[in-house]
């Protein structure tokens, strides 16, 4: 469970957030929408603890993400923006250090890694190395070594960037696996397709403010439009925000 | 507590394990660490071979100008083991050429003035500044003293005179330095050279998982896991000191080796050696800089943002610590305790000392020990508090 409430957030002169409130429940997939630029990194980040908001404040599971660092740290699995691997370490040596830092040991903990193998099928790849992985290789990588620790909560920032489409299909089947499983998942894209082929909710974002809010039937009505890229455009106000 | 060791522990292993696969900073910064005994070891044999080679052993080639004007003198040459050449016609050209180092001209006008006990001129020609003339012209010059001095006493005798009479001063030259010491000079250097090491064996290792890290994008992946910065900070520097802890290691083993397993007598014509506890006292005296190294090295790759920018920087760091010890190859300094106080300065006196087996005041360790440690804690607290500024994600901006 994740909530979000009047969230600011400024860089120098430049406002990333100016007041960005909203939830996602469990058992729902929700997806931060917006243009490039529009805040949803910014607001992921904050989620993740790794920045401070202004203003307002980003609970996970009832708990302040500004601080209650290290607990929430522990209910969250993260695929941030930049997710690298360690290229000298094989792929279950990078998803162990994370199970590791998770306080995981042991049997427990290399049962946990086979099954995220399993379940991600990286079998190939498994005792490799990670140099000269591929994006969606990397993806996988990343993604068990954030799932390892089983978090409540997932954020996926952008999932799906630089996939090939064998590779968006079985991560999309990933995530909706996570949601019937009773987690909540939170994605950002900027990809209508993405968003309306996975989300159960819909928070549209633009310049750090939220536009709209609901399921993607709510947002057609609201909008008065029949297509989900036109509503998008419509809520965002212009066709010049998808350029920014 | 106890789970805050753990996770030091664990990315500790994390960063030692995936450095030891860095085969090529590995290699290449273990090969750094043998230039300063390379250097030192070169410099020795070169400059020993040219000014301290004992060469009375050789037949000294002397070029004479004018050899039969002066019998008696030539004679006395030859039974000293000097062999006559003729000289040339232009010695002070041929001098300044390098076709000869020293030619001794000797007039026409010899004989009569020396016949009549008045002072004989003769002409010694030599390039002073020539460092591989500086035996022969020194030969040369100490046989002419010491014929002058003969055929002063033999006159003195011949009018009845004690030659005492003209020895105002008898002067004993006590040379205490040994060869060993002479070649010391060299080894002065070693500090400088343990100072780089220092900075330059953990580098590596710093840098892959700071300014590496960012570069490769798996920082902020890393910092979401329930770790706290400190602990992420005194993990990865620990997984340095190691790979510092080695570099020294193996550099103090390359001057153990090039200087008591080398033949260097063979070259320099006299024995010499490094005391090897001295190379252990200096070990122990060098790991509280390795820790300061490392700290230093932590703060600055806060800021840098990539891998290149990284090593620039850590690159120049040594440079500051290590040239006052470069200063003090040439400068002899006698230890005082405010010296001992300045971080990483002491150390460099220390191993100097140890360098010419001096008795070392065990408080002057101590100091030193102290304040470069106290040093070090400073500056991982300064890079603890950097690592928990937002920016650490973005790098400088």
């Amino acid at each position: 469970m994740i909530q979000v409430e009047n969230l600011h957030k400024s860089f120098g002169k430049v406002t990333a957030l100016a007041g960005v409130s909203f939830s996602a429940p469990d058992g729902q997939i929700t997806g931060l929408l917006g243009p490039n630029g529009a805040g949803k990194t910014t607001c992921l980040r904050i989620l993740y603890t790794l920045l401070n908001p202004d203003q307002g404040w980003a609970k996970i599971d009832s708990l302040d993400t500004a601080e209650n660092i290290l607990e929430v740290q522990g209910h969250i699995g993260a695929l941030p923006e930049s997710h690298g691997l360690y290229p000298r370490l094989t792929t279950r040596e990078n998803i162990r250090y994370y199970g590791q830092l998770h306080s995981l040991r042991g049997a427990e903990l290399e049962k946990r890694i086979d099954r995220l193998i399993q379940l991600l099928d990286m079998q190939d790849i498994e005792l490799r190395r990670t140099d000269g992985f591929s994006s969606g290789q990397r993806v996988k990588v990343a993604i068990a070594r954030a799932l390892i620790h089983q978090p409540q909560n997932v954020l996926l920032d952008e999932p799906t960037n630089g996939l090939d489409v064998m590779s968006t299909r079985s991560m999309r089947t990933f995530i909706r696996n996570l949601r019937d499983e009773g987690k909540c998942v939170l994605i950002s894209s900027h990809i209508m397709q993405e968003i309306s082929a996975l989300c159960d909710n819909i928070v549209i974002l633009n310049r750090g403010e939220v536009v709209a809010v609901g399921t993607p039937e709510d947002i057609l009505s609201k909008t008065g439009k029949t297509d989900l890229e036109d509503a998008f455009v419509s809520a965002i106000g212009s066709e010049e925000g998808l350029e920014r | 507590m106890k789970t805050s060791l753990q996770r030091i522990a664990i990315v500790f292993t994390k960063e030692v394990v995936d450095n030891l696969r860095d085969r090529r900073s590995l290699i290449s910064s273990l090969a750094s660490t043998l230039i300063g005994p390379i250097l030192i070891l070169l410099m020795v044999i070169i400059l020993g071979k040219t000014l301290w080679r004992d060469q009375t052993e050789n037949k000294l080639k002397l070029q004479v100008v004018g050899a039969e004007n002066a019998p008696t003198l030539i004679l006395y040459l030859e039974q000293n083991n000097v062999e006559i050449i003729p000289g040339p016609d232009d010695p002070e050209t041929a001098v300044r050429n390098g076709d000869a180092n020293v030619v001794l001209v000797i007039p026409a006008a010899y004989g009569d003035e020396f016949e009549h006990g008045r002072p004989a001129a003769i002409k010694l020609v030599a390039d002073s500044s020539r460092q591989s003339a500086f035996a022969d012209i020194q030969r040369t010059n100490d046989l002419l003293e010491n014929y002058r001095k003969v055929i002063g006493s033999l006159r003195l005798m011949a009018r009845g005179i004690s030659p005492a009479v003209t020895e105002v001063l008898a002067i004993e030259n006590v040379d205490v330095s040994t060869p060993q010491t002479q070649v010391l000079i060299f080894l002065n250097m070693m500090p400088y050279f343990i100072i780089m090491v220092i900075f330059i064996g953990g580098m590596h290792v710093i840098v892959d998982a700071t300014a590496g890290e960012r570069e490769r994008g798996s920082l902020e992946p890393l910092l979401i896991n329930p770790v706290n910065r400190s602990e992420f900070v005194i993990g990865k520097l620990l997984a340095s000191i190691p790979f510092a802890i080695l570099s020294v290691f193996v550099t103090l083993l390359a001057f153990a080796l090039s200087f008591n397993a080398f033949p260097i007598e063979e070259y320099i014509g006299f024995p010499m050696s490094i005391d090897i506890h001295a190379l252990i006292g200096i070990f122990f005296i060098s790991l509280p800089m390795i820790f300061l190294a490392s700290a230093i090295q932590m703060i600055v790759t806060s800021f840098t943002r990539s891998y290149k920018e990284a090593q620039t920087y850590t690159g120049f760091l040594p440079l500051v610590p290590a040239l006052p010890g470069l200063a003090l190859a040439f400068v002899a300094v006698k230890p005082t305790l405010w010296m001992m106080m300045i971080p990483t300065f002491g150390q460099q006196i220390l191993i100097n000392q140890m360098m010419r087996g001096e008795p070392i005041d065990p408080l002057n360790i101590l100091v030193s020990t102290v304040s470069t440690t106290l040093a070090a804690v400073a500056c991982i607290f300064v890079a603890i508090r950097l690592y928990q500024q937002e920016r650490l994600l973005f790098g400088s901006k």
